[in-house]
């Protein structure tokens, strides 16, 4: 029998405040979860992971050995050994992302205590930028877990000076790189916040063991490649993110990550490190490097992605928490009210809660205008094409599609071999992992395409290539055996079906 | 009342007929599909030329292929000249159209001896070794592949012993029609579409780059390989099928098939004629394989290939090597066995069908499915290749089939165990160090004041 009235009111808070932190992260990230199917990227790593499961016709659609480790890849296959499901994949996500957002409160409250910590993980929890990356088959997810790990590793480390959480801290390095190599960057914010901390004393013996034992987990990357044969398409790889040109403009990540982030939760961030400055100490330090370290690296790299910026948003978290947990207003009146401060401080968070909430449900709610911007969710249709595909398209048949994305998208739905018209015979201007069509008439004359497929998300960004396919449509007889449409909102407020998916027939 | 409504429907209906005459016409073909034997609807067969069995599949394996030891003698009048040739892979080879008239055919014969070939070709001043090439799944992928999920047939042998013509006039009609003066035609001699015509099933002969105006009337007039057509399709050698207009629409251009498959309208049985992708020699056999993989990927995505059979042959031997002694059943024929293999939804899977055939067989076929009285002693007294079917199993899903040769054993799978040792090593390794480092010390804690506890001297109860 529990004796409820021994517990303690603050255990018992936490605990509801566990629960409330819980509900709404696993709330927000299976809303819904399986509404669209995947986007590129999505299919591209369930491809792989299909292929490591040697699932039938897609471990010959997918190469196992694409462009990133496999740590997230792997443990999809242990799923998708049971049967290949993009629910499956995506609550492993899911699965994935809850753990970040426990790691953030532990975080939290190892630098500032319990109230900061789960204010941290509430923020994570309702954070547009980690509840749409979290709900989707991408090796970011695992990658910000592996970071937020390691942080917390250091974080143990500065705080007990103990060497095996700096050696640990080796270890989450490792996992982090096997997630997704740019996360070998975060190691730029090591060294910063270790040589701006001289209160924190490091020996060389043990950043060395600690460097081994990073070298030691990223050892199943090389050794995977040499043994399991994919050392040509890694090398290949590497050579074209180098030479590649960029892909968004500068201002990229200004405009959308600290809309995604919630702009409430950065202000409240600023002002705490600000009015909290006479409390200014090493942890700070460790969540600014975290934070500033990746974020001038990807402002400065040539190519971005939306996603790619996500391993600032736990340190961010944990310093609005901190902020609010922190920080104490004095009670003042209105008009003869009394205005506590416990109001002011629950008024704040509910204020920015509600913000990040709603801004949430925004995003992960289907988009109903017929476009779509890459890593942000599934692509309208995508799925239900491939699976059209996949019934009523014979095995063994090959499609040609405006670009590698949607050819993705219907590989893995429709279990046919489909390219990309766009992607480049020129071996310095196209992703290794994509092969060209070095010849669109005479694979079509020689019956080597069968299917061209035009899909309007393409064709929005390249209007040359779908102009292509068309014509190709044309010339060899192209005849409409399937269209895809989904609803989508005029600005008027009528709905319309809209297709988005076309897929003809062509015979030389 | 009811009356009334059922008049008002037949009126609807009489109405409709007469304003949409394309979508009654339409709906008639798809009508058209009198009771079958089998679950084939819809029967399909591709004449190629001038090959043999041998020349094609006698290296595939489980066929019956060259025999051991297979070397065919230069001269075999020559008792004392031991000078011979064994079959080699032709490969890149330049070919010729060896000679494949009918005296040909009786030297390389010899009497049932077959051991002619070489010599009979030397004797037409050509390469005689040449007849002793073959070509594999080097240069055949795409029909290797085929045979390798469908039906081939090694028994399948031309009709006459003469070339392209009277093997087709046995195709169409079950006899040879005999040589006859130019102009005069063969209007005399009734065809299995006649048959097919009577009984209301629907039928068509489609043929490559069709020139309606080619017929044994102005094939004289043409010059070059054009006027081949009229040996391809032996019906425009009769008069009724040029100048009946209900016969005539049945020969159309090979868009047709395409068309038809789209709309769904495939008649029940078609004949299809080649033009310059027929494989004869010299032409290129790579370009034949690129033809019929159009024609199998055209049925396979159509609605029709259910309820379909095509059928590939070749027209007769073409003075090439084969090592099986054809059965004489009458004076014209058996020629040399031919390459043959059947794709259909109930074809039996990579199977090598050994039943006694020839071109006539096809006839017999059609007639057994729609229940057609046979045309000629031929077609009458020949075998069917219903055993190549297996229609206890629901149709096949289509599969297209690739065009390059894919050797299952040859392919290189990635050896997955290294991904899972050691990315599940990696993780195993740090949740052992996290484990160690967490939770360790307070172990190593416990154990110690544990072990501290028991060296202590016990103390006794007061």
């Amino acid at each position: 029998m529990i004796n409820w009235r021994s517990w303690d009111r603050a255990i018992v808070a936490r605990i509801i405040g566990i629960i409330i932190v819980t509900t709404v992260a696993v709330g927000l990230r299976v809303w819904g979860i399986n509404q669209l199917g995947y986007n590129t990227d999505e299919a591209v790593y369930a491809g792989q992971a299909a292929a490591i499961a040697k699932a039938p016709i897609l471990k010959d659609i997918f190469p196992i050995f694409r462009a990133h480790p496999l740590l997230f890849q792997f443990l999809l296959a242990l799923v998708f050994a049971f049967g290949v499901s993009d629910l499956a994949g995506r609550l492993v996500a899911v699965a994935i992302g809850l753990a970040t957002v426990y790691m953030t409160y532990r975080l939290g409250k190892l630098l500032y205590g319990v109230k900061a910590g789960l204010l941290a993980g509430l923020f994570l929890a309702l954070m547009p930028y980690h509840v749409v990356v979290s709900r989707q088959v991408l090796l970011d997810g695992p990658l910000v877990f592996c970071t937020t790990l390691a942080l917390f590793f250091l974080a143990r480390y500065a705080m007990t000076q103990r060497p095996a959480w700096i050696y640990l801290t080796g270890v989450g390095m490792g996992l982090t790189f096997l997630a997704k190599e740019t996360g070998i960057i975060m190691l730029g914010a090591i060294y910063a916040f270790l040589a701006l901390s001289r209160e924190i004393r490091v020996q060389i013996k043990h950043l060395f063991v600690s460097a081994l034992l990073m070298a030691l987990m990223i050892l199943p990357f090389p050794i995977s490649l040499l043994l399991a044969g994919g050392t040509r398409s890694g090398k290949n790889y590497l050579v074209w993110q180098l030479f590649r040109r960029a892909n968004h403009p500068w201002d990229f990540y200004p405009s959308t990550v600290p809309e995604a982030i919630g702009f409430l939760v950065i202000i409240v961030g600023i002002l705490g490190l600000w009015f909290l400055r006479n409390e200014k100490s090493w942890r700070e330090r460790i969540l600014l490097c975290w934070i500033l370290v990746p974020a001038t690296f990807f402002q400065i790299w040539p190519t971005k992605g939306f996603q790619y910026m996500l391993p600032i948003a736990p340190p961010i978290a944990v310093l609005a928490g901190r902020a609010i947990a922190r920080w104490w207003p004095e009670d003042f009146s209105i008009f003869s009210l009394r205005i506590r401060r416990s109001w002011v401080k629950t008024l704040t968070v509910l204020v920015i809660a509600l913000s990040i909430f709603l801004s949430s449900v925004q995003i992960i709610t289907p988009a109903t205008t017929g476009m779509f911007v890459a890593g942000t969710g599934g692509v309208p249709g995508g799925r239900e094409a491939g699976e059209w595909i996949r019934n009523n398209i014979p095995e063994g048949a090959t499609l040609m599609t405006i670009g590698p994305s949607m050819a993705n998208i219907l590989q893995f739905y429709g279990y046919r071999r489909a390219y990309g018209l766009s992607v480049s015979p020129n071996p310095l201007r196209r992703n290794p992992s994509y092969p060209p069509i070095l010849n669109p008439d005479m694979q079509i004359r020689n019956g080597d395409i069968q299917y061209v497929v035009w899909d309007s998300y393409s064709a929005e960004r390249s209007t040359f290539f779908s102009e292509g396919v068309l014509r190709f449509a044309k010339r060899y007889h192209g005849r409409v055996i399937h269209t895809q449409s989904v609803k989508v909102t005029l600005a008027d407020g009528t709905v319309v079906d809209k297709p988005v998916i076309v897929i003809y027939e062509v015979r030389p | 009342m009811k009356k009334v409504r059922v008049f008002r429907y037949l009126l609807c209906v009489l109405v409709i007929s007469f304003l949409f005459p394309t979508a009654s016409a339409r709906a008639d073909v798809r009508s058209q599909s009198p009771e079958t034997k089998t679950p084939i609807k819809h029967f399909l067969v591709l004449m190629q030329e001038n090959h043999t069995f041998d020349n094609y599949f006698g290296t595939y394996p489980g066929a019956e292929g060259y025999p051991e030891g297979t070397c065919i003698p230069v001269d075999p009048f020559d008792k004392s000249n031991t000078e011979c040739v064994e079959p080699f892979h032709i490969g890149d080879r330049p070919i010729e159209d060896l000679d494949h008239s009918d005296s040909t055919f009786n030297l390389q014969y010899n009497k049932g001896l077959m051991n002619g070939f070489v010599y009979a070709l030397n004797q037409r001043n050509q390469n005689g070794a040449l007849s002793m090439g073959y070509y594999d799944d080097r240069d055949l992928p795409y029909y290797w592949n085929l045979v390798d999920e469908y039906v081939l047939f090694d028994h399948f042998f031309s009709s006459d012993h003469g070339g392209s013509f009277a093997n087709h006039m046995f195709w169409v009609s079950g006899q040879q029609g005999g040589s006859r003066v130019t102009g005069e035609g063969y209007d005399d001699i009734p065809t299995i579409f006649d048959r097919l015509q009577e009984s209301g099933i629907s039928w068509k002969f489609y043929v490559q780059n069709f020139d309606p105006e080619i017929n044994y009337r102005t094939a004289h007039l043409i010059s070059g390989n054009r006027a081949s057509q009229v040996i391809w399709v032996p019906i425009l050698n009769m008069a009724r099928y040029l100048d009946d207009p209900e016969l005539s629409s049945h020969i159309v251009d090979l868009n047709e098939y395409f068309t038809d498959l789209e709309n769904g309208t495939l008649p029940a049985v078609a004949y299809i004629a080649p033009a310059g992708a027929s494989e004869h020699p010299p032409g290129s056999i790579r370009s034949g394989q690129k033809f019929v993989k159009s024609l199998m990927q055209a049925l396979m995505r159509s609605t029709s290939w259910d309820s379909s059979a095509f059928l590939v042959t070749y027209d007769d031997w073409g003075g090439w090597y084969d090592h099986v002694l054809p059965p004489q059943v009458d004076e014209h024929g058996y020629g040399m066995r031919v390459p043959a293999f059947l794709v259909s939804s109930y074809a039996k899977r990579g199977h090598i069908d050994s039943t006694v055939l020839d071109f006539t067989s096809i006839m017999k076929f059609v007639e057994e499915n729609w229940n057609i009285e046979p045309l000629a002693e031929r077609d009458g007294n020949a075998n069917s290749f219903m055993s190549a079917f297996d229609f206890s199993a629901p149709p096949r899903e289509p599969v297209f089939i690739p065009f390059e040769r894919v050797v299952k054993e040859e392919r290189v799978e990635p050896r997955r165990y290294v991904i899972y040792a050691a990315y599940g090593g990696a993780l195993i390794l740090g949740l052992l160090m996290f484990i160690w480092t967490a939770i360790g010390s307070d172990i190593r804690r416990k154990m110690s004041g544990y072990f501290r506890r028991r060296t202590q001297p016990e103390v006794p109860m007061p």
